[in-house]
């Protein structure tokens, strides 16, 4: 029989969760369709890798595994950096930072909706690939894993950058897209890592796409820089930090 | 044991010292009003005793749990009511409530009970399938009042509850928050509306600059302050330098024109009376209506922060 220092510890685990879900819930209902959140979370990384994609000799197919990584990025760091500011401006942050749970729980919950907004936006050309190009998958628990770390690394990445005190959308995306661009340079997705200057392949370790983009380049392919526990072990630590980086963040700012 | 504790609270903003030192307590099943100017330093003593903030020292505690270290169960008997009526626009008002009754970890069965019961007594049950952002803002207020009592807290903190609102909102809101005393509900006020803290109050604290400068029932208050008394006069027909010649009246401190009466102040009311009487007789005039009053809520609060008071409105001096 569980001790009652356990039952407390496993109620107080439950009611967080419901409050982190139930501020994911919410999000979806408002924000997953609001139109600037399906262009920055859909269209800009279809744009952007179209860009560089179109007249490269390579076949189409090739190309999923990168689209996936830049998907997943845009899309999963899109919710937070809208929703925030806007909640702020119009108080019902408040409500959130004044409810019964704990900042994990609050940021948790933030980052939880624009995971779950990432992986479906990401079911699209991960469909294409297998549809239209019959792009084969070798490892699908290790795309099914990389997809899903990498999403909720970037999702807790845009509930970092909004803890950015500010009632301004705009402000928020200018500095995250300072982060978001580059990273898509430096962390294999267009250039192989491979072939970059030592420079380029040291900064491209401290980028968490590196990370995902090679455990789905590994899921599709069989072939990664890194072995796929070490892709794993990377992403948990990028989770790690920008929860706790938050955490820290949006206390400091609310005093 | 005590709703509310807050003793020796400091709260420092860079140089700015926005709470100097302030200790009170609020016991359970009071309604405590808390008044002050604007910057007096009421949304900081709110944000910390609700764990949003942390003081810079001292210790607040909600029903005994300290709110910095304990603030999850301090938070979890509470209910708030911002000044702003922070409902999602684009849910409706039965999303609102259930998303409300989530963070607060009320059980499934209990909140939709408490949302059909809460929408029912604030009127809303009807339009409960309808986005907030179609409700006027009486009826937006009401649901924020819905919202923060979906938990059935045992302490409400209302800020600015009926403030700008139409006639239909302020008797549901000032109804449901007597209910709600009686209910044994311990309810920390905050507003401007100071006649709204005097008729529904246990207690007052005034806070002016960071500081508490009184703290008492609104009755014990105002006997501070007994040589401000007034006399309420009309007359049947008005002039346009009444109100002047009216102030110039022997042992008359301070002249006020509210719509067709005139407020003298004074510290002698009978000679006042005489002296007004006097005045009609000269200038011809009836008087309709006279009364004499003792000093009201709104008096002690201009005393005691030193605002003025500008015809009907009150203004900080600096």
């Amino acid at each position: 029989m569980p001790s009652t220092e356990n039952r407390g510890l496993a109620e107080r685990l439950s009611c967080e969760l419901s409050a982190a879900w139930a501020i994911a819930k919410k999000d979806m209902r408002i924000y997953y369709f609001k139109p600037n959140i399906i262009v920055s979370g859909l269209f800009f990384p279809v744009f952007m890798f179209l860009a560089f994609a179109i007249g490269k000799n390579t076949q189409p197919g090739t190309l999923i595994p990168g689209l996936i990584s830049i998907t997943l990025l845009f899309s999963a760091s899109s919710i937070e950096p809208v929703s925030i500011p806007i909640e702020r401006r119009v108080k019902t942050f408040e409500r959130l930072l004044s409810a019964p749970m704990s900042l994990y729980s609050l940021v948790t919950g933030e980052s939880l909706s624009g995971f779950l907004y990432s992986l479906g936006i990401a079911c699209l050309p991960l469909a294409i690939g297998v549809i239209v190009f019959g792009t084969p998958i070798l490892n699908i628990p290790i795309l099914i894993t990389s997809m899903a770390l990498t999403a909720f690394c970037f999702a807790t990445l845009g509930t970092l950058f909004a803890a950015y005190p500010t009632e301004n959308v705009g402000e928020v995306m200018s500095i995250l897209n300072t982060v978001r661009l580059p990273l898509i340079f430096i962390s294999g997705v267009f250039i192989p890592i491979s072939t970059m200057p030592r420079i380029g392949q040291q900064i491209a370790l401290v980028s968490p796409l590196t990370y995902g983009n090679d455990m789905i380049e590994y899921a599709y392919t069989g072939k990664s820089l890194f072995p796929p526990l070490l892709d794993i072990l990377a992403l948990i630590v990028f989770i790690l930090v920008f929860q706790v980086t938050a955490n820290y963040l949006y206390k400091k700012f609310n005093e | 044991m005590q709703a509310i504790e807050v003793s020796h609270l400091i709260k420092k903003f860079g140089s700015l010292t926005a709470l100097n030192d302030i200790s009170f307590s609020v016991s359970e099943g009071e309604t405590f009003g808390f008044l002050g100017p604007n910057g007096a330093g009421k949304t900081t003593t709110i944000r910390i005793l609700t764990g949003v903030s942390r003081p810079t020292s001292g210790t607040a505690s909600i029903f005994g749990h300290d709110i910095e270290h304990d603030t999850i169960a301090a938070r979890q008997s509470m209910g708030i009511v911002s000044e702003n009526s922070n409902v999602y626009d684009d849910l409706t008002a039965w999303q609102n409530m259930m998303f409300s009754a989530e963070l607060y970890h009320v059980g499934r069965k209990e909140r939709e009970k408490k949302a059909n019961e809460l929408l029912k007594k604030f009127e809303l049950y009807e339009r409960r399938n309808d986005k907030a952002h179609d409700f006027s803002k009486g009826m937006k207020r009401r649901l924020t009042l819905a919202m923060g009592l979906v938990n059935s807290p045992r302490l409400l903190f209302l800020d600015e509850p009926t403030s700008g609102l139409d006639v239909q909102s302020n008797l549901i809101i000032r109804e449901v928050v007597s209910d709600l005393v009686l209910e044994g509900v311990t309810v920390f006020l905050t507003t401007h509306n100071i006649e709204e803290a005097n008729i529904m109050c246990d207690r007052v604290a005034i806070i002016n600059k960071g500081r508490i400068v009184a703290i008492d029932a609104p009755e014990s208050l105002k006997k501070t302050i007994q040589s401000v008394q007034s006399i309420e006069v009309s007359f049947d027909h008005n002039s346009a330098d009444q109100l002047d010649k009216l102030s110039r009246l022997s042992m008359v401190n301070e002249a006020q024109k509210a719509g067709d009466k005139f407020k003298l102040y004074t510290e002698d009311p009978s000679e006042v009376i005489n002296a007004v009487m006097g005045y009609a007789h000269t200038h011809n005039l009836k008087v309709v209506s006279i009364t004499t009053l003792g000093p009201s809520l709104e008096d002690v609060f201009i005393r005691l922060t030193g605002l003025q008071r500008t015809g009907e409105k009150i203004h900080a001096i600096d």
